[in-house]
């Protein structure tokens, strides 16, 4: 079978245009998609696990049925004072939603892995608001492209051919010749070496950097010192020229920046970079978001709660405190009594001191195939991975929502049959 | 030797993502990226093994010589082997010390550790399943 058009289950780029060929359930061909999109739907079989799996108590694992899982998913969620139920970036909108309703119900704390990506972005945008456009816009209009403290190369790799540098845009005559691409980074990546300009700045000074093309942009470089981390005022002339004299300008951003210091305050100055060059010509800001439905969690959480993540039910409404409420704070304070983790894998993405102490309490794992979590918790339900096995809902990093579609059944249960099966089991005991 | 000790992804890494028992992620993620000048410093060739020290304990890695990487900073694909070494302090701000970490690093003899050996080490049970068809 070839099914065409179907949607990439891996990064925040949700490439909608991948050819998938199948001889009975499994996958031979893969054409469009990346070399990360193609490796995925390729060994999508492998590593998944067969059944549930529990410890045995004797220091080993055995089999479980799914129903036996799902009863001690419930029990350790209910016996819990202060559960933690994290992931959901990985899954499908319908899941994620139901994972809200039960932390609700729990007086848990939902958050998604947003907390440890771009959760400083939405910080920053809290402050002072996002200038965002959809990547259509970008792709068809965008005569200037910024990628700062991102690598898409290795990361985001179709994101250049299909919405920047490669792509062909409607309101251009030669794309490819016509589009200016400016990186900046604290080292030399694969992305930078393609670029028309590479900025090269000293590790923590993005902020620095942004406040002397903001004075620059606004006319007062004046005040700028000949070098500002590392960079020369020459070239940041140059960027903020070129910046300036754009006719669409888009700029994107990765973890560069919310992992550095000053994390979110670093996105709060590019966003009024942008802001200001707004005053001269058309600027837009896009994160690049990682897993294909972070951006989905951050709309479900946000459209039920009012936050978009990191959302603590324990004063029996919803309360947002990251630094507080975040789960790597939780989990290093050793706050949480229970963890339930869907489609994610802090084992190994969290620092080792949260892993020490989700080791030591009951966690449930939600996932398709064997992790680095998976030693770490005391119970994994397999699911069915969406966009392959299972369809539903995802947003794209410009948040624009796309449906999922599967082509494989491998008889798996999908993450909104089993969050909704505990649910069912967690309101058996607590009545909504 | 002192590194400002930055993490990320890289394709490699990102591949083994959906496979993270597999070989192959196990040896894109314990890769440690130095510039050949520090790697003349700390006299290593690339392949030779390095302990990685930080506020959370040790972790053993092999050295990959990157010339973009500037010095006195190291890149580590984001993964078990990075996160090993790295503490819970989020500023504040939810988010860890990812790409702001310093670390000490010198030369070791001694082998790179597996995942599993990883999380065995902070209190996970290995577990091994038949390879599927």
């Amino acid at each position: 079978m070839i099914y065409t058009d179907m949607v990439c289950p891996f990064c925040g780029c949700l490439c909608d245009d991948v050819v998938i060929e199948t001889e009975g359930d499994r996958v031979v061909r893969v054409d469009n998609a990346c070399t990360l999109g193609t490796h995925k739907l390729m060994t999508t079989r492998k590593d998944r696990l067969k059944g549930p799996i529990m410890r045995d108590g004797a220091g080993g694992w055995r089999d479980a049925s799914y129903e036996e899982a799902i009863e001690y998913a419930a029990g350790v969620l209910l016996d819990a004072d202060r559960p933690l139920l994290y992931g959901w970036s990985s899954t499908q909108g319908e899941a994620q939603g139901l994972g809200v309703s039960m932390a609700e119900l729990l007086g848990g704390v939902i958050d998604s892995t947003t907390s440890v990506c771009h959760g400083p972005s939405i910080l920053a945008i809290q402050e002072v608001g996002h200038p965002g456009c959809t990547l259509g816009q970008v792709k068809n209009r965008a005569d200037v492209i910024v990628y700062w403290g991102c690598n898409p190369t290795e990361a985001h790799p179709r994101h250049m051919s299909r919405y920047t540098t490669y792509a062909d845009g409607f309101f251009l005559q030669n794309s490819f010749r016509e589009r200016k691409l400016i990186v900046v980074d604290i080292r030399k990546t694969e992305t930078a070496s393609i670029a028309d300009e590479f900025v090269q700045i000293k590790p923590g000074g993005d902020y620095a950097v942004f406040s002397a093309l903001r004075a620059i942009v606004r006319g007062r470089g004046a005040v700028v010192p000949p070098t500002v981390a590392g960079v020369t005022k020459e070239q940041l002339e140059k960027i903020a020229e070129i910046c300036k004299s754009a006719k669409f300008g888009a700029f994107f951003f990765g973890v560069g920046l919310t992992m550095a210091p000053g994390r979110y305050k670093n996105v709060r100055n590019a966003i009024e970079l942008v802001d200001e060059l707004n005053r001269h010509t058309k600027w837009t800001l896009t994160p690049l978001r990682g897993h294909y439905n972070v951006y989905g969690s951050n709309e479900v959480f946000t459209w039920m709660t009012g936050y978009p993540y990191a959302v603590d039910f324990s004063r029996q409404i919803a309360f947002y405190n990251p630094g507080e409420t975040t789960s790597v704070d939780i989990l290093a304070r050793k706050e949480c009594d229970a963890c339930l983790i869907v489609a994610s894998d802090p084992g190994a993405h969290f620092p080792r001191k949260c892993l020490e102490h989700l080791a030591s309490i009951p966690t449930v794992l939600i996932d398709p195939a064997q992790t680095v979590t998976t030693p770490l918790c005391r119970c994994q339900i397999p699911t069915a991975v969406t966009g392959i096995d299972a369809s539903g809902t995802a947003y794209r990093m410009d948040g624009v929502p796309i449906h999922m579609k599967a082509f494989l059944d491998l008889g798996y249960p999908t993450d909104t049959e089993i969050v909704g099966r505990i649910f069912e089991k967690v309101k058996e005991v607590r009545h909504p | 030797m002192r590194f400002l000790f930055n993490t990320g992804r890289t394709v490699a890494q990102g591949i083994g993502l959906d496979r993270k028992s597999g070989t192959e992620y196990a040896g894109a993620t314990s890769r440690c990226m130095m510039n050949p000048v520090d790697m003349m410093d700390l006299d290593v060739e690339s392949g030779d093994h390095l302990v990685v020290r930080g506020p959370a304990g040790e972790v053993v890695l092999s050295v990959v010589p990157a010339e973009g990487t500037p010095r006195g900073m190291v890149f580590v694909p984001l993964g078990p082997y990075a996160n090993h070494v790295l503490g819970g302090e989020t500023h504040g701000t939810g988010m860890p010390d990812f790409k702001t970490q310093t670390v000490e690093i010198e030369p070791t003899e001694r082998e790179v550790p597996t995942v599993t050996e990883l999380m065995e080490e902070i209190g996970g049970v290995a577990y091994e399943q038949g390879a599927r068809p």
